[in-house]
């Protein structure tokens, strides 16, 4: 048994909530649209940086008004990249390439206004935007477990995650716009030929994502001794890791991912770390043997398989 | 299609226009900003607009380059810092004239993310704008990266916060306001010591700054008879949970009864506030180095109420009682309304000592202001007390202060100077945490 144990599962679960909630929104937006958006870090830092301002600005500090600003910021924020950028692309037949490359472009472009706006906060407050510490939100309910407090970290990040998750298959499942948008990902065309608005439903599906990813981001404000704008930036190769685990097509898959690779960064780390004298430091090694493996071992886009259209059906089903 | 191509522009315009404020915006605010201050009391009477000042005698205007962590992992002090910067070079004009010189200082800073490749494009960039003196990069893996090619363009780097032993290196163009960390390891081994520490895991950044400093800790605690373990954890991460659950492992299982840890201000506030959530890490005591001081997220409630709990002390290079530096840090407050943080009295004097070094040298070239800089720095008296550099180019006399984070202040916390280190012993002024 490693000492300190009880930590290291707490982590664990932690991080596969943050996972979850961070990357199944990616893979519900790229098998939708067909955009491999690398601007997804910033819905995660926007939706933190919401919190932030609300804290640091207004003084607020409950995490549910905080949550709801935070989806219609991060989910506006994603509607309107798609208005200007994605979809005008798009139309004009560019490849997938190009649409990711111009995603990384708008993943620039959204820091650095990040930056500007907490300069700009930082001249009126006096306060430090570029870093900000722990929020302690009033509106989290104490939950103790075997004598031990949950974290509020983790008592929202279960929330959340569940919430999202429920919806999710509700959406997807019991809704006429979820079977469009489930359409829509299997077969774009035949989708728009029998009549299914195409993109309206993909700036509902972005509206969906950029949200949930940005209330994953006010849930990262509790956890975090640290927030900085590039919060997002350093969790992006993590969650893209997460979402090829997933084929960028199964929501299980994913899921499945999420606890996968946040297993090995904590479990594992801490186990070779005690009994190997790992260094502490290699952590990112191992997720990225493990994205290497995923990709090597199922080819073209990892576990879920990916693009292949019979893929996509099966998946999506999922 | 037209509308199409329109959207296709505008993509591209956005693309632009964010490039262009990420590279430009801290330079073009900032430089702005120092022209319009300091312009102001021109020698000629009929200049009444500061910034075209084409009536006045050709008035010979240095440009000092500055390379500053605005962002990254140094950016909550570096935001102070901007500010000090600013400060240093309006008193620096508004000194050189009082002597009768008719020149200007311009400050151009950039950001440089307290990423390495950012402070070594920084620097050839103000090479390319013909700048012989630049004001920083803050970090020791910075000053390492920019450093061959500093020397090989002899351009005069003066770092006011870099203190990796290993960079203690005479005849370079390299100079650093502020002791080497030979000096703090020694200070923070006697501080753990006579704390009571014997067997320590020592946390630390794996870059320049903490590995040295971990070594020299590490051999100083020896020294005196204690145990040290180093940990050294991976830089840049978003957040460092699971290296504090594993470093909560390690003092369990070494059944170690201290934490010694080397880090900057955000992964170093991060580390606090996972350790203040954690058992075992809140029954042992905590030392720390100077990075994190004065960065406002240790002022949180969490990690104020853990600095009590585990009594955390750390230790910084400081001149404990002098007046210059109490003066700097009431006008700081007054004019922008922040606290002093680590290195700021160190950054100041770095400033002065550079604008009265290209004065000396009379002429604008790297060579000569090196040597000059040597000469004015022998009878600088600044904030950070007496200049002089030692045969490698760093502070000669480099005092120490132990810090404490105490209830009280606006934000519910505050740093405090505790303690002073002298002739081997750590001698504490106040007892905190009681």
């Amino acid at each position: 048994m490693v000492p300190g144990m009880q930590q290291v599962v707490l982590n664990t679960v932690q991080y596969a909530l943050f996972y979850l909630v961070f990357s199944i929104p990616l893979t519900l937006s790229y098998r939708t649209t067909k955009v491999m958006n690398f601007a997804h870090a910033n819905f995660i830092t926007y939706g933190a940086y919401t919190a932030i301002f609300l804290h640091g600005v207004l003084g607020l500090n409950t995490m549910s008004i905080a949550a709801v600003a935070a989806f219609l910021v991060a989910g506006s924020m994603a509607v309107l990249s798609n208005l200007l950028v994605f979809a005008p692309l798009q139309r004009r037949g560019s490849s997938l390439s190009i649409v990711m490359i111009a995603s990384m472009g708008l993943w620039i472009v959204y820091k650095y206004l990040l930056y500007i706006v907490t300069d700009i906060a930082h001249h009126y407050t006096a306060k430090n935007f570029v870093s900000y510490g722990r929020i302690t939100y009033v509106d989290i309910p104490r939950i103790v477990v075997g004598g031990a407090e949950l974290s509020q970290a983790l008592v929202a990040g279960l929330a959340v995650a569940s919430i999202t998750i429920a919806s999710l298959y509700v959406i997807l499942e019991k809704t006429k716009i979820g079977r469009a948008m489930r359409a829509v990902a299997d077969n774009p065309v035949l989708a728009e030929v029998s009549g299914i608005p195409r993109a309206l439903v993909a700036n509902l599906t972005w509206f969906i994502c950029g949200g949930i990813v940005g209330v994953g981001g006010v849930v990262w404000t509790s956890f975090s001794g640290a927030t900085t704008p590039e919060a997002g930036d350093s969790m992006i190769l993590q969650v893209f890791t997460v979402g090829f685990i997933g084929g960028l097509v199964s929501l299980l898959r994913t899921g499945i991912g999420a606890v996968l690779i946040a297993t090995i960064e904590n479990m594992g780390i801490a186990l070779l770390n005690t009994y190997l004298n790992v260094p502490v430091s290699f952590k990112p090694f191992l997720t990225f043997t493990t994205l290497i493996a995923t990709l090597i071992l199922f080819p073209p886009l990892g576990a879920g398989g990916g693009l292949p259209y019979r893929f996509l059906r099966r998946g999506s089903r999922r | 299609m037209a509308y199409s191509t329109r959207a296709v522009a505008l993509a591209v315009v956005a693309l632009m226009v964010g490039l262009a404020a990420g590279y430009g915006l801290a330079a073009a605010t900032t430089g702005g900003r120092a022209t319009a201050t300091v312009t102001v009391g021109g020698s000629v009477a009929t200049v009444t607009v500061p910034v075209t000042s084409t009536a006045a005698p050709a008035k010979k205007v240095f440009s000092i380059g500055f390379t500053l962590p605005l962002s990254g992992e140094l950016s909550s002090i570096g935001k102070i810092w901007e500010k000090v910067a600013q400060l240093a070079i309006e008193d620096l004009n508004r000194e050189v004239q009082a002597y009768g010189f008719n020149v200007e200082f311009r400050a151009v800073i950039l950001d440089d993310g307290t990423s390495d490749e950012k402070a070594l494009q920084n620097v050839q960039s103000f090479a390319q704008q013909g700048i012989k003196v630049v004001i920083g990069p803050a970090a020791s893996s910075q000053v390492k990266v920019v450093k061959s090619y500093a020397d090989s363009n002899k351009i005069v780097i003066i770092s006011p916060s870099s203190t990796a032993p290993t960079l203690a290196i005479p005849n370079d163009f390299i100079f650093r306001t502020v002791g080497s960390d030979a000096g703090q390891a020694r200070v923070l081994a006697t501080l753990a010591y006579q704390e009571g520490a014997r067997k320590v895991v020592v946390f630390h950044r794996n870059d320049e700054y903490g590995k040295a400093f971990a070594d020299f800790f590490e051999r100083y605690f020896k020294e005196v008879g204690g145990t040290a373990i180093k940990v050294p954890y991976q830089t840049g991460l978003p957040d460092y949970a699971s290296e504090v659950a594993a470093l909560a492992s390690k003092v369990q299982s070494e059944g170690a009864d201290a934490v010694v840890l080397i880090a900057f201000d955000t992964d170093g506030a991060n580390i606090l506030s996972h350790a203040a959530e954690t058992p075992a890490l809140s029954s042992v005591r905590w030392f720390i180095s100077e990075g994190p001081h004065g960065a406002e997220e240790l002022l949180s409630q969490a990690v104020g109420q853990f600095a009590s709990k585990v009594r955390l002390l750390g230790t910084r290079p400081l001149f404990i009682a002098n007046p210059l530096y109490e003066d700097l840090k009431s006008r700081v407050a007054q004019k922008f309304n922040v606290e002093l943080s680590v290195f700021c009295e160190n950054l100041y004097d770095a400033v002065k000592l550079a604008g009265w070094a290209i004065l000396r040298a009379g002429t604008y070239d790297g060579e000569a202001i090196r040597a000059a800089l040597v000469e004015v720095a022998k009878t600088y008296y600044g904030p950070s007390g007496w200049a002089m550099f030692d045969s490698a180019g760093d502070k000669a006399q480099q005092d120490y202060g132990i810090w404490a984070i105490v209830p009280g202040g606006p934000k519910g916390y505050q740093f405090k100077d505790v303690g002073l280190y002298e002739r081997g012993t750590v001698i504490f002024l106040e007892r905190p945490y009681q």
